[in-house]
């Protein structure tokens, strides 16, 4: 088992479970305490001192169940005999002598096979598989270490001779099914996850108009896992922000029962600067699957930004806050392109009602962040409101999913509207949307 | 000698669990086999689960089981380590000094130059900050225990990041470095729960040093037992209605699910009200025992007849 421990945590680390190599040694420790003939014992172990967290308890199960699989054979063999035999047994195997193979082949017991094509399979090194391209030049390299290349020669000598031994062809073709199987199940558990974080790094670098719906959910864990990061990236940040000077007033209050000793000291707390993000995005057709990404990132981050107004408009705006503190975010998100996603855009429109709306509250805490194409369809931009609103908050900072050769042609408006903008960004894919939001965050702390 | 081993550590994980039942507490399998562990590895067990299901009670029942007193920390924002490893007692070092005061023209009696009565203070200067001026908190006070304690660290995720650093040593080495005094090794290994809510995601570098045991809501057969524990005069056709009904609860989308606590003192009153079977009027009476959300209650409320007539899952 402890020769099997490494190649296991390999296999454990290929479907995304962390494992330190302290954590393996505590595993071997585990396993002497333990032994390895109680399974369910064993799995239960390893999954505490291997898999800490809830996700990796799962994968981890997953990742067992399969792994021990193929294991459980040899150890099915190994129960029988006792230790040293085994270990015997693999040494003879291992010498490659064809004569040796065709003698397992004549008796045919399945999982007598089995156990030789794992232990040729160890031989070649099978935890190196990286693609599935590779299945077949695994397979072959499995059954040329058994020998098969002695049965080959039988049969060939065999039909050259004009005596066929269907049995042995039969039993050969069933072998190589076996160890195919084998190499398939071994791939399985160690590129488990390479295909997936393949996916996930295209995913997160295409345009997300272009995205596929069937991608959707691939994207929301992604969305999911990007805003993690965030958090962990800009909370520490945050708490070191709140600590400030020495107390001078209160320290020397607090101390009078000390004699005026200054033992205790009080530290001034920073206030915490509470700043308000307003977001405003085009939810009609061209522009509606980026404002449900930015939004969806918005509303993952509440930990680090506080507090979100976003407000939703195609030929009219509204307010969908209410939206999202009601309903989950993938509901709140569809009923906002619902609600609001019909019609041309109307910036001139969109942009007075916000100013309406929102004008009392727009102060120099405020940001401002305006997801859209810009293309006002020949009407009012609606610039001069723009203007306003960005003399009053912090800063506006428009978002386009546009590429920038686009920008200023047809009845895209963006030299008018980026005079007011404190900041304008081109932002089409997840990559672009994490930088923004990013940047955001860190200037809110 | 690998089965050996093995026959040893089922038995002793068996153990385990009757010991626990002995005293109250029903040990599944998992949780048997990380007090095993832990036991023999001398490690921490970090446990995490949904609240209600018995993580802080495991660490009090494993102090009952071994006798050993239980020291607990709790967790909170802003948690320093003058709250949870030492502080110096202030007042008596000052008092003291007042008190000394007078003894000091002796002690400098004799000195001629500021620097020999500056040496002369020097002698003396660490009888300030010695173990009698030094007021141990829980983790240093686990650490001294003579005979071994339990530590509870409740409650992890509500602390800060720094301080899970500072926890390092202590849960690695099971030792502290104070740097008036140098570092302290435990008198005796302490056994070590944190719990977690998982409200904050605990650091690598802790989760590396600890064994992780995940508690989820009981099965069953396992919530069966735990209320034979501790309502044992409840009838076996009640305990069925009973336990499938919060089995049924537990699968809908409510707030707060109720816990195994909350079970119990349902089971409690149930017995009271004398009551053979479980009809809607008495569950709509009842159901604030198990839920403590008005709008869980409102909505079971609604639920009620499919929940209790429902299919058995």
């Amino acid at each position: 088992m402890l020769e099997t421990l490494p190649n296991f945590i390999k296999a454990l680390r290929a479907n995304d479970v962390d494992i330190s190599s302290a954590e393996s040694i505590d595993a071997g420790h585990a396993i002497t305490k333990i032994g390895i003939v109680n399974r369910s014992l064993l799995r239960e172990s390893l999954a505490q001192t291997l898999a800490k967290s809830t996700d990796e308890k799962k994968r981890f199960y997953e990742c067992f169940d399969l792994f021990f699989q193929t294991e459980s054979i040899q150890e099915e063999k190994s129960s029988d005999s006792n230790g040293d035999d085994t270990k015997l047994d693999e040494e003879k195997i291992s010498t490659d002598e064809p004569g040796n193979l065709i003698e397992v082949m004549q008796r045919f017991d399945e999982s007598e096979l089995l156990q030789l094509i794992a232990s040729s399979a160890n031989q070649v090194q099978i935890q190196n598989i990286r693609l599935f391209t590779q299945r077949g030049v695994y397979t072959r390299r499995i059954l040329e270490n058994m020998g098969i290349e002695g049965i080959e020669q039988i049969l060939y000598t065999g039909s050259s001779e004009g005596q066929y031994d269907e049995t042995l062809l039969e039993r050969k073709n069933h072998l190589t099914e076996l160890a195919s199987e084998y190499v398939d199940r071994q791939l399985q558990l160690y590129t488990a996850n390479a295909a997936r974080n393949l996916r996930e790094e295209i995913l997160e670098n295409t345009p997300i108009g272009r995205i596929d719906l069937r991608d959707f959910k691939l994207m929301q864990e992604l969305v999911g896992k990007l805003a993690k990061k965030l958090i962990s990236l800009h909370s520490r940040r945050r708490k070191v922000s709140r600590k400030g000077d020495l107390d001078i007033r209160r320290t020397i209050r607090g101390n009078m029962k000390n004699g005026g000793l200054l033992f205790d000291t009080i530290w001034k707390k920073t206030r915490v600067d509470r700043p308000k993000i307003i977001a405003v995005c085009d939810v009609s057709g061209s522009v509606a699957q980026v404002s449900r990404f930015l939004l969806m990132f918005l509303y993952s981050l509440g930990e680090i930004i506080p507090k979100v107004r976003a407000f939703a408009f195609s030929n009219q705006l509204g307010e969908v806050t209410e939206q999202f503190d009601n309903f989950e975010l993938e509901i709140a998100i569809n009923q906002t392109i619902h609600e609001w996603g019909m019609g041309s855009t109307d910036y001139g429109g969109a942009l007075a009602e916000l100013e309406r709306i929102t004008s009392s509250q727009v102060d120099r805490k405020t940001t401002i962040l305006i997801l859209g194409d810009a293309r006002s369809n020949y009407g009012d931009p609606g610039a001069n409101s723009l203007k306003r609103l960005q003399e009053k908050s912090k800063r506006v900072i428009w978002l386009n999913p546009e590429p920038r050769s686009f920008w200023n042609t047809g009845d895209s408006e963006m030299q008018r509207l980026s005079a007011y903008c404190s900041q304008v960004h081109h932002c089409r894919t997840l990559r672009h949307l994490e930088r923004i939001v990013s940047e955001i965050a860190r200037k809110t702390v | 000698m690998a089965s050996s081993n093995m026959a040893d550590a089922s038995e002793s994980i068996k153990k385990i669990q009757n010991q626990f039942y002995q005293i109250g507490y029903i040990a599944s399998d998992s949780i048997a086999t990380s007090i095993f562990l832990a036991q023999s590895l001398s490690k921490p067990i970090l446990i995490e689960g949904p609240p209600g299901v018995g993580k802080t009670e495991l660490a009090t029942a494993f102090s009952k089981v071994t006798e050993r007193p239980l020291i607990r920390l709790q967790c909170y924002e802003g948690l320093d380590e003058a709250k949870a490893l030492y502080e110096w007692k202030y007042g008596k070092q000052l008092l003291y000094t007042q008190i000394l005061r007078e003894k000091m023209n002796d002690v400098m009696d004799g000195a001629k130059t500021l620097q020999e009565s500056l040496d002369k203070i020097h002698d003396f200067d660490d009888i300030f900050f010695n173990e009698k001026f030094m007021e141990p908190r829980p983790l240093l006070k686990a650490l001294k225990q003579k005979e071994g304690a339990v530590l509870l660290i409740d409650e992890l995720d509500k602390s800060d990041q720094e301080f899970e650093a500072f926890l390092l040593e202590i849960l690695q080495d099971y030792r502290v470095t104070l740097p008036e005094i140098g570092a302290v090794n435990a008198t005796k290994t302490p056994h070590v729960f944190l719990t977690s809510n998982n409200t904050r995601e605990i650091g690598d570098a802790l989760k590396r040093r600890c064994l992780h045991l995940y508690i989820p809501f009981p099965s069953r057969d396992l919530e069966k037992k735990i209320i034979e524990k501790h309502v044992p005069t409840l009838n076996d056709d009640l305990k069925e209605q009973l336990i499938n009904f919060v089995h049924n609860l537990r699968n809908l989308d409510l707030k707060k699910l109720p816990s195994i606590s909350e079970t119990i003192d349902w089971a409690k009153v149930i017995l009271l009200t004398n009551v053979d079977t479980l009809d809607n009027e008495l569950v709509k009476s009842t159901l604030n025992v198990l839920l403590k959300f008005q709008d869980d209650i409102e909505f079971v409320t609604t639920e009620l007849p499919s929940l209790t007539k429902g299919p058995k899952l």
